[in-house]
């Protein structure tokens, strides 16, 4: 990366953290309501929904995948092909298996009849929940367009560009996951 | 009225009948224009353009536009009010409702906001010697995503779903057991659309004022205008994400069965808190940029360097850090308890501290100056004294005791419009005058300026002064009529007077621009004698300014480089500037968010799926077609 291009890809880095500011705020808002309609006086109790195994399994492939793209990361800057690749597709399944967990978790909630309608409380956990999931899904998304330019072969500063703001998405995205098991989930799981 | 159209009936109220009318004629005399002048290309160049200049003239040119509207919207809530027991047209009850729902949301989401947006863009890169906002592409879309939305919001009307919430949106009456109809969506799904918009140029505007600056240019001699833009930017991008939670809520009310403003769980003070978490730092973040840029005219004006610089950035600061914390003054009846009540009523009061330092250090300016009255310096002397004696009832409604017989009177109407037309409003037009040489290249004649100017203050005061004592007599906001016995008939009337000075006021302005451009007397680059960096670029200001970069050693740099009879000090190595690039992407992913919110409005899914996969298609399609890839990949140069 030569000057002229350190320079443009530091006014992005600030203004993408901005923009993740921007979805902190936007969760402590959605973690705000939860907190405050939780339990909520009538209908399901969190006890009685949530299930401990899929919160583990889910947050094991998510959490994970953190590591896994840090991995790619280093493939990425030693411009090994193989290693990046393989560690970036690693991620990529690992995203999936999450997205797949949450879908069957939030699957077996509506079947049971928890749907987002019953009260306050599933109604402030599929606000919250169901966003974070939307973040994984665009996430994935956007992974497979990555995939895609690093086959189109663009600049490599542009692609190590794109690959770092992405990886900043990704990491945050974990993060709030780790804020949802300390705050939707844990009290009401031990 | 009852509207017979190839078999269909469908029932228009006259008034919106009346604008079906009026847009048609209207557009066609602008259709002919367009035609006759051959403006196609213009308006397709401003439909790709990323350029601050053009982008910041595109949003005073919808500001100005829905100016127009929501003030006849306000002429008409006048009017009716006009005399006891009035039954004006179509405004009662209901229509009533409408019309101020429309005159509120309308004049702060789609009046103000522009506005303020368009004279940032136009003037802060300008201001600190950066060649455009960071990044251009980002700056279309934010334009793009609040037209559509504010497109989305208007078009309610012509539909006869105009919202009736009142710009507040309350709950439980924006929820969807007392407003089932679709109009409350036009509410939610507008300001969402356009607040997004307003978060992505708000977030552009501080990398550009953080990374940008000519060299030199150091934050400490930033001209007060370019202060007040990232402060209020941080402002936005709190309370606007705050709002966009807020609506993102109340849709799964009123869309998805969900409850949390009201049934038997939900809470509908919860709205509130959300709202005024927004509601109250929108304010200042109307308030400041007016701050900054009166800051600019009354320094340039007075011929002095501004008094106490360090203080007025710290109190702008402050006002911005407490205006987070004063939110619960909106809600003083709602009953939060006498701890709330009292924590709410001092940090109140305390934001009339720096606010009070920033209009002493504005008199200390002026004070010893070599003063001239142009129309922008008008606007800014008109402003202290009204803001002033808006402040002071602010100081009053914050007494929470006392607020409980204030509260949604008539007395905080007239408050909150001497302390948002006397900063925001005054301040909009004293921006315009000051900067229309950069947008357009002309300077607006004076003599009209001064008619606009001196019916629009008396108006102004005519119109609001009087609502203090309605308010005081106990007349309640948002109710349409009052009777013969109430004993506020007098006050009301010189109210509606004033109203429609205003108006005129407005058609001085309008003939003014008309007059100036078919005059076509070019300005040079510094017409007012100007102080900041602004002034040493051509009018209008080109698309590749600041070549070579100007060298900033001091505040003022062009005024001091005048007062020493020398050049400004260039240098041509500069940082890259950013990459500026032509594109019908930004309008496109506008659009498909508003047809995205059209299908979730109607509940014509299919739409609603259509538009959110065009989104996404869009997204990776500016993925492929970056305007970086050209730039990047090269041997290391300096331009």
């Amino acid at each position: 990366m030569n000057n002229h291009e350190s320079a443009l890809f530091k006014d992005k880095q600030i203004g993408f953290l901005i923009y993740l500011g921007v979805e902190a705020i936007m969760f402590s808002v959605l973690f705000a309501t939860y907190l405050i309609f939780t339990p909520a006086r009538q209908g399901p109790h969190p006890s009685e929904v949530f299930e401990a195994m899929s919160v583990i399994l889910s947050s094991f492939f998510l959490l994970s995948s953190s590591g896994t793209l840090l991995a790619a990361e280093k493939g990425l800057k030693k411009n090994n092909k193989f290693k990046f690749l393989v560690w970036f597709g690693i991620t990529l399944l690992f995203a999936f298996i999450f997205l797949g967990l949450e879908i069957r978790e939030f699957h077996t909630f509506v079947s049971e009849g928890y749907d987002i309608s019953v009260n306050v409380f599933m109604s402030s956990f599929y606000v919250l929940v169901g966003l974070h999931a939307a973040h994984v899904a665009f996430g994935i998304g956007w992974m497979i367009v990555l995939l895609i330019q690093y086959r189109r072969k663009i600049p490599a500063s542009l692609f190590s560009e794109k690959h770092t703001i992405f990886s900043y998405y990704w990491h945050f995205v974990d993060v709030i996951w780790v804020f949802i098991i300390i705050l939707v989930y844990l009290p009401y799981l031990v | 009225m009852d509207l017979s159209l190839f078999g269909i009936t469908v029932f228009l109220p006259s008034d919106v009948l009346a604008a079906w009318v009026f847009t048609i004629l209207m557009a066609i005399p602008i259709g002919f224009f367009v035609l006759k002048k051959q403006k196609f290309g213009l308006i397709i160049d401003y439909m790709r353009t990323t350029n601050h200049r053009k982008i910041g003239t595109l949003y005073i040119l919808f500001g100005v536009l829905y100016f127009f509207r929501a003030g006849i919207d306000a002429l008409f809530i006048r009017t009716q009010l006009a005399v006891p027991n009035n039954d004006f047209w179509v405004f009662q009850g209901e229509k009533y409702n409408e019309v101020f729902t429309t005159h509120g949301t309308l004049m702060i989401f789609f009046v103000a906001m522009p506005l303020l947006l368009g004279l940032m863009n136009v003037a802060v890169p300008l201001q600190i010697g950066a060649r455009d906002l960071a990044f251009p592409f980002l700056n279309a879309v934010g334009f793009w995503l609040f037209f559509s939305g504010s497109v989305f919001f208007n078009i309610s009307f012509f539909i006869n779903m105009t919202p009736e919430i009142g710009w507040t949106g309350y709950a439980p009456l924006s929820t969807e057991m007392f407003t089932p109809g679709l109009d409350t969506d036009f509410y939610v799904f507008g300001l969402q659309i356009s607040g997004l918009g307003t978060i992505f140029t708000a977030l552009n505007l501080i990398v550009t004022i953080i990374r940008h600056r000519a060299p030199g240019m150091k934050m400490t001699r930033m001209p007060l205008f370019a202060w007040a833009t990232l402060i209020t930017s941080v402002l936005i991008i709190i309370a606007f994400t705050v709002l966009a939670i807020a609506l993102y809520l109340l849709m799964f009310d009123r869309q998805f069965g969900t409850g949390f403003f009201s049934g038997t769980e939900g809470d509908p003070v919860f709205w509130q808190h959300l709202f005024w978490i927004f509601g109250h730092p929108e304010v200042y973040i109307l308030a400041l940029p007016a701050f900054g840029m009166f800051s600019d005219i009354i320094s340039t004006f007075s011929k002095k360097v501004i008094f106490g610089y360090p203080v007025m950035v710290i109190s702008i600061a402050l006002i911005g850090f407490l205006g987070f914390m004063v939110w619960a003054h909106h809600m003083f009846t709602v009953g939060l308890g006498p701890m709330a009540n009292t924590f709410f009523a001092i940090t109140t009061m305390a934001i009339a501290v720096p606010t009070g330092i920033k209009v002493f250090n504005w008199l200390f300016t002026i004070r010893g100056g070599v003063i001239r009255f142009t129309i922008p310096m008008l606007f800014a002397l008109g402003f202290i004294p009204s803001f002033v004696m808006g402040g002071v009832t602010g100081v009053m409604l914050s007494v929470s005791a006392a607020n409980f017989q204030f509260h949604d009177t008539h007395f905080v109407v007239a408050h909150f419009h001497y302390v948002i037309i006397a900063s925001t409003i005054f301040g909009i037009f004293a921006g315009l005058y000051y900067w229309y040489p950069k947008i357009t290249g002309f300077v607006l004649d004076g003599k009209l300026g001064k008619w606009h100017f001196w019916l629009f203050l008396i108006g102004f005061h005519l119109t609001f002064f009087p609502m203090h004592i309605t308010g005081l007599e106990g007349m309640p906001r948002r109710v349409y009529t009052y009777e013969v016995s109430d004993g506020v008939f007098l006050l009301n009337f010189l109210s509606t007077i004033g109203a429609f000075l205003m108006g005129i006021s407005m058609l001085f302005f309008i003939w003014n621009v008309y007059k100036t451009h078919r005059k076509g007397e070019k300005a040079g680059n510094d017409p007012w004698d100007g102080r900041t960096l602004e002034w040493c670029v051509g009018s209008p200001a080109p698309e590749k300014t600041f070549d070579p970069m100007p060298i900033v050693k001091e505040m003022d740099p062009v005024w001091y480089a005048k007062v020493e009879n020398r050049e400004l000090r260039t240098t041509a190595n500069t940082r890259p500037a950013p990459i500026e690039t032509e594109s019908f992407l930004p309008l496109a992913f506008a659009l498909s968010l508003f047809l995205l919110s059209l299908g979730i409005t109607f509940s014509w899914y299919w739409l609603a799926i259509a538009g959110g996969a065009a989104a996404l298609g869009l997204f990776i399609l500016r993925s492929f077609t970056d305007e970086r890839e050209n730039h990047y990949g090269k041997e290391d140069s300096h331009e």
